[in-house]
């Protein structure tokens, strides 16, 4: 029996091969992930290839900011893999916004939002923000997956708007739906450069071999002074 | 003073974005008919719109443990309706579509079974008829000595099976032709739904190669502001990536191929008939999209004669 630690990263555990979440729902399933019963406590797996944000934890990430009673939004929540999980992470006591246009994958995500109380799904265009501004509150962290040719210009547009002063975005860049003509790194870099004229980028992680073609960007936002 | 409506209610703020005022929708309904009492709201305290660098600030008197519940239940609510409202035209033609594929796909199989299965018991039958629908037919309806007339042969060189063998491959064949007769069905259905959606698109590409357009451009809203030469290789995605990333040569025509007008089209002028019945294509979309008169007789007919 392998016993279950935590990891250096917050509300994330590992028995130093996997990563897990520990699940508010136990006995639950959504996505027929593995689970693990360690000191009567109820662990899910959180598996990279599936998740960008679980290969960005394997990929030896330092600080993905999300913790205990945090309000995320969720840009491009689709099916709502990923976002199960950090509703385990931020707890009964946090929330999670899932802002996603397409209507079928929205009405997976309804389903699951039903059981956990901690994910509501919004039916929007992440590049209108004034389809949902009065539907959202602020919050503690942005993520954002869209795969659009301007991901980061959304992405700026909706951390000035909804990130709390001195919050984490972490923002997945899937080069290929920016050009694909032109080498990932490049595109990479580029993206950073601008992100870094508005933000602090604390991190930059390539998900090879998880996801080809894909970084995330951790970035904080300055705190009022 | 300044005014916010949310989903939990409007608020009066004042300059230093304090609440002093405020109106709380009990639910969703109270939240869309808002309007007169909003209005007496702001009017009693002469509020103005909120300025645009203010609303962070705003949003963070949201970010409240006691209004959590609320969002999740009104939030919801309104997704659920949203949803519902989401289902168009479009949908049921995707999905008609994309049985009708579906159904090739099995039916194909099928019937090479069938083929193979019916050919121990009177393999000429196979060789000779090509369509696979007559096939179908034709095994299901007529007995082989019936057949063997037909055909004007003596003897069949399949073996000589008893009847309990020949009951399954009937039982097959039958189940196939119901299938053909499913399909035939379908495609009758979103000629309806089509000629009413979408007339011009649907005269000009064909039911079944229209429907393909729109499966594939998502919906015709989508479609309608696709450029002409996207719609021309909607279904060659593949073969247009590998000419942009390794040279190759570029496609001509994607779904659009299987349209008469270009099957007729000469050898050397089928890139050229595509692209103009690509541009064609993209008028009409936009057409029906934005409900224009039925113009697609008089495209066909340019066609045409320019394609002689």
């Amino acid at each position: 029996m392998s016993k279950i630690k935590p990891d250096k990263i917050f509300e994330i555990y590992h028995d130093g091969k996997r990563i897990y979440t520990k699940s508010i729902l136990p006995g639950k399933k959504h996505f027929e992930e593995r689970t693990v019963k360690d000191n009567n406590q109820e662990y899910r797996e959180f598996d990279p290839r599936r998740s960008k944000l679980a290969a960005t934890i394997i990929k030896g990430c330092t600080n993905a900011g999300i913790r205990k009673g945090d309000v995320v939004l969720y840009l491009g929540i689709s099916h709502g893999y990923t976002s199960s999980f950090i509703s385990d992470m931020v707890g009964k006591e946090g929330l999670i916004f899932g802002v996603d246009p397409a209507p079928r994958v929205v009405r997976d995500l309804t389903f699951i939002s039903k059981l956990r109380n901690n994910i509501i799904p919004i039916l929007a265009d992440a590049n209108h923000p004034e389809q949902y501004l009065h539907r959202v509150s602020q919050a503690d962290i942005v993520y954002q997956d869209i795969a659009q040719r301007n991901q980061a210009e959304i992405f700026i547009k909706n951390c000035n708007l909804f990130l709390k002063p001195g919050g984490y975005g972490l923002l997945a860049v899937k080069a290929r739906s920016i050009d694909v003509k032109r080498k990932p790194k490049q595109i990479f870099e580029e993206i950073r450069k601008i992100l870094e004229k508005e933000f602090t980028v604390i991190d930059y992680r390539i998900l090879e071999p998880f996801e080809k073609d894909h970084c995330m960007i951790i970035i904080k936002k300055k705190s009022m002074s | 003073m300044y005014y916010f409506t949310n989903l939990i209610g409007t608020f009066i703020l004042d300059n230093k974005l304090k609440v002093i005022d405020s109106l709380s929708f009990k639910n969703v309904e109270e939240y869309s008919q808002r309007e007169n009492k909003e209005k007496q709201l702001i009017k009693k305290h002469q509020a103005g719109s909120l300025p645009e660098n203010k609303l962070p600030q705003v949003l963070s008197l949201f970010k409240n443990q006691k209004y959590y519940s609320e969002f999740f239940l009104k939030n919801l609510q309104l997704t659920k309706q949203s949803i519902k409202e989401s289902v168009n035209e479009d949908n049921l033609i995707i999905q008609t579509i994309a049985n009708i594929n579906e159904l090739d796909r099995i039916s194909n199989t099928l019937v090479k079974r069938l083929r193979e299965w019916y050919s121990l018991y009177f393999p000429e039958l196979a060789e000779s008829v090509q369509s696979h629908e007559k096939f179908v037919e034709l095994v299901s309806t007529k007995t082989r000595s019936q057949l063997l007339k037909d055909l004007h042969l003596e003897v069949a060189m399949g073996a000589d099976l008893a009847d309990e063998h020949l009951e399954e491959m009937h039982l097959l064949a039958k189940e196939v032709s119901s299938l053909y007769e499913l399909r035939n069905k379908h495609e009758d259905y979103l000629k309806k739904i089509m000629e009413k959606y979408c007339p011009n698109l649907n005269e000009l590409a064909g039911t079944t190669i229209g429907a393909k357009l729109i499966e594939l451009g998502g919906s015709l809203k989508h479609l309608a502001m696709l450029p002409a030469s996207t719609i021309q290789l909607l279904g060659a995605e593949k073969a247009l990536f590998r000419h942009i990333k390794t040279g190759s040569k570029s496609p001509k025509y994607g779904v659009i191929i299987n349209h008469p007008l270009i099957q007729d089209a000469k050898k050397d002028e089928k890139g050229k008939a595509s692209r103009m019945l690509a541009d064609k294509l993209s008028l009409c979309a936009r057409l029906d999209f934005f409900k224009g008169e039925f113009k697609a007789k008089e495209y066909r007919k340019e066609l045409e004669e320019k394609l002689r």
